[in-house]
């Protein structure tokens, strides 16, 4: 079962950050389909924060057919975002690292790498995005 | 709601019968002593035989055992006077606190919004307090009562001052009215401190304004005289209440303030005696209430009291339900 | 939608000062609210006319559909947690827990006793001898033991310091998340409730500033940026809530009813804080409140 955290700092709202969590869980394969997911109650007492925020994840959760909400036992996984990609990940993970290493002798500091990432990332996807939507 | 109130107060019970073992403790031997010495000396008899008669003819007295014994015992009879206070000790400490506290720690923001009402939370604690004090206040009459009965009839009568104040149902009056002052200036004052202060001050005023000026009143005053040539006296042991003296000429008039004298007929007629100041037909006379108004008198204030108390609790409850949050 | 409380031209006074005045407000049910202003603002006024404490000067006030005035059968359903968190300091928690039982028709022992013994208070210890934040935890566990529809805090964790704070919210936010129960509570720093609630009442200077579910309230307020122009009529704009000014640029903060069409102004969210702090630096004493609950 997963632990969720809630970053005080983040730009997201509390619930989007749940969503957010357990979609990462599902697609590093933390959690599986069939697995539960914490109670409302658990998580809004470990948080302290409203049981409506986690309500509302996990409604959000439900509606993209993630998630389904059992009455009286709980909520459980449906479906898994990992994959035919779990597989590929490994493989990706090696040529990041290579790369992360290259960057490194190149004299990149960390905060430049993430920099580097970010920016490429947001151009790079972008560009698909218009892409697409001219097609 | 009773068990809530039992539970509050049950330490202030607990003190309460205490004290009331300590004075118990100090006054049941020496007033058993007391009594003895008081039949053992004679004293008790030769009051009897003197009767109530009310003027004695010469050498028909107890002036001398009674003398003994009030020499014997005086400085004890002004101790027990002390518990004249004790009232007031029963109002500061359970009436003044008994809102006030709720108030001053908040508390009462946490049981007026349980399931009772204010007015039936306020019942059953007044009740319960009340019922207390009742049962303390008759305790402690009763005792003194009792204690105070030789010497009463010994020396100054149960009229006296303090010697009323401490005996018979008045004290049970003033203590209920201690009480219930104390927890309506809690209410007013919401704080322990100013209620205790505001009580003790309201006590007192009252209970001085009562002794010294209004007591006296309450029934029609009895005038007595007696001449000053002459051989036959007042009877001391009726336990009249002679609150004021004096002697009058012929004619009616005030001559002298404060003082009684009399002269044998057989010395009266010496220039430098005593009375030879006083014309003849002069008289000395007393005002006082006769003795025989100890329980009328007893009543009127014990009545008086209650009734304020009575008003006192009345305006709290209406404090309590109307003014505060 | 049911309200668990609504009040219409609510106005309480001290004396000669107007503690709160014309306050129309409503909470839906099954909501939790916070009722946030500076110290003074009304909100103690306003919490202890809900549980029947105070009665109102002028207006009317309904909880759970009720007046509270003397309601006894109402106060079986309330649950009320005062500021300062008061108990009878001479009081064990499990003495407290038997009061409560001897004075309530609807209270639920064990439940009141297992909370208190999971947060590892002791329960034969004198109140009076506990921390803050452990009164606070018994006074919460004390009105949660009445199952209440309506539970109301006046200031829980003003006093208690950050660890303790967090305590008290995950207890609260716990056992809310087990039955129907609307909360309404108070602070003066919105920063205690912003995690926890989903409805929003600002008071301040005796009136309500700011009403609404969180949501909403934060959707429909957006900071405008754009070049300098006083006393701006902009489409989409219902109410300017706050402007500044610099010799080139004005920054808005405004409420909207449409969307924002004019290209000149650049549209940027806005954060509760911002909001909050935007609503009680300006206030509008009458400010019209807009039908936003729902």
């Amino acid at each position: 079962m997963i632990e969720f955290l809630l970053d005080g700092y983040s730009q997201a709202a509390p619930y989007m950050q749940l969503v957010q969590q357990v979609k990462q869980g599902l697609r590093t394969g933390l959690i599986e389909p069939g697995d539960q997911l914490p109670k409302v109650r658990d998580v809004a007492e470990s948080l302290a924060i409203n049981p409506n925020t986690v309500l509302k994840a996990y409604r959000h959760l439900e509606a993209e057919g993630l998630v389904e909400g059992r009455p009286g036992v709980g909520t459980f996984v449906r479906r898994t975002l990992a994959g035919p990609t779990l597989a590929g990940q490994a493989e990706l993970r090696r040529e990041l690292v290579a790369w992360l290493r290259r960057a490194h002798k190149a004299g990149l500091e960390e905060e430049d790498v993430v920099a580097l990432i970010q920016t490429t990332m947001r151009a790079t996807f972008r560009n698909d995005e218009t892409r697409e939507e001219i097609a | 709601m009773i068990w809530l109130a039992w539970r509050q107060h049950r330490k202030q019970g607990l003190f309460a019968v205490v004290g009331l073992a300590v004075l118990a403790a100090l006054l049941v031997p020496t007033g058993i002593s007391m009594h003895h010495t008081f039949t053992d000396s004679g004293l008790a008899e030769c009051l009897r035989k003197l009767g109530t008669a009310e003027f004695l003819k010469p050498g028909a007295d107890c002036d001398s055992l009674s003398s003994v014994f009030t020499n014997q015992y005086g400085t004890m009879a002004t101790l027990g006077m002390l518990s004249v206070f004790l009232p007031l000790l029963v109002g500061l400490f359970w009436g003044a606190p008994l809102v006030a506290r709720e108030l001053e720690q908040g508390t009462h923001r946490l049981v007026w919004t349980q399931g009772v009402s204010r007015l039936r939370w306020a019942l059953v604690k007044f009740g319960l307090v009340l019922a207390g004090t009742l049962i303390v206040s008759v305790c402690y009459a009763l005792l003194l009562s009792w204690w105070l009965e030789p010497l009463s009839q010994a020396g100054q009568g149960r009229l006296a001052e303090l010697n009323f104040d401490v005996q018979g149902v008045a004290p049970v009056a003033y203590t209920l009215y201690a009480v219930a002052l104390g927890i309506f200036a809690g209410t007013v004052w919401r704080r322990v401190l100013p209620a205790m202060a505001a009580a003790l001050i309201g006590f007192l005023a009252l209970r001085f304004v009562l002794l010294l000026g209004v007591r006296a009143h309450f029934l029609p005053i009895s005038e007595r005289t007696y001449p000053v040539i002459g051989q036959i006296r007042p009877n001391s042991t009726l336990g009249d209440w002679i609150y004021s003296v004096g002697i009058k000429d012929a004619s009616g008039k005030v001559v002298a303030a404060n003082q009684q004298i009399q002269c044998a007929p057989a010395v009266a007629g010496n220039p430098n005696g005593p009375c030879a100041a006083f014309g003849p037909g002069a008289y000395n006379f007393q005002l006082y209430q006769p003795g025989g108004n100890f329980w009328p008198i007893q009543f009127i204030e014990a009545g008086l009291f209650t009734a304020l108390a009575a008003v006192l609790l009345y305006l709290a409850i209406r404090q309590i339900r109307t003014r505060i949050a | 939608m049911s309200m668990a409380l609504e009040a219409h031209g609510l106005g309480k006074r001290y004396r000669r000062n107007w503690a709160l005045r014309d306050c129309s407000l409503h909470l839906p049910a099954g909501r939790i609210a916070a009722l946030v202003g500076p110290n003074g603002a009304g909100k103690s006024t306003l919490l202890n006319m809900a549980v029947g404490l105070l009665r109102p000067t002028e207006g009317t006030l309904r909880v759970l559909g009720q007046s509270p005035g003397g309601n006894r059968d109402l106060m079986d359903r309330i649950g009320f947690v005062a500021q300062d968190t008061p108990l009878y300091p001479d009081f064990t928690a499990t003495e407290l827990i038997t009061m409560g039982a001897k004075l309530n028709r609807r209270w639920d022992t064990s439940l009141a006793r297992e909370r208190v013994e999971r947060l590892g208070i002791p329960l034969d210890r004198r109140t009076g001898e506990l921390s803050g934040g452990q009164r606070a935890q018994v006074a919460l566990a004390l009105a949660l033991a009445k199952r209440p529809e309506l539970l109301l805090l006046d200031e829980p964790v003003a006093s208690l310091d950050p660890l303790a704070r967090r305590e008290f919210m995950q207890v609260l936010m716990g056992s809310v998340a087990d039955g129907e129960t609307t909360v309404l509570l108070s602070s003066h720093l919105l920063g205690d409730l912003e995690r926890v609630c989903d409805y929003l009442i600002v008071l301040q200077a005796a009136h309500v500033q700011l009403l609404g579910g969180v949501d909403e309230l934060v959707s429909e307020h957006k900071t405008l940026v754009g070049p300098r122009r006083e006393r701006a009529s902009i489409a989409g704009v219902s109410e300017i809530v706050r402007e500044s000014h610099t010799d080139k640029q004005t920054t808005l903060l405004v409420r909207t009813d449409g969307p924002i069409l004019d290209p000149a102004w650049s549209v940027h969210d806005v954060t509760l804080e911002d909001l909050v702090l935007a609503y009680l630096a300006y206030p509008a004493p009458g400010r019209a409140i807009l039908g936003v609950a729902q």
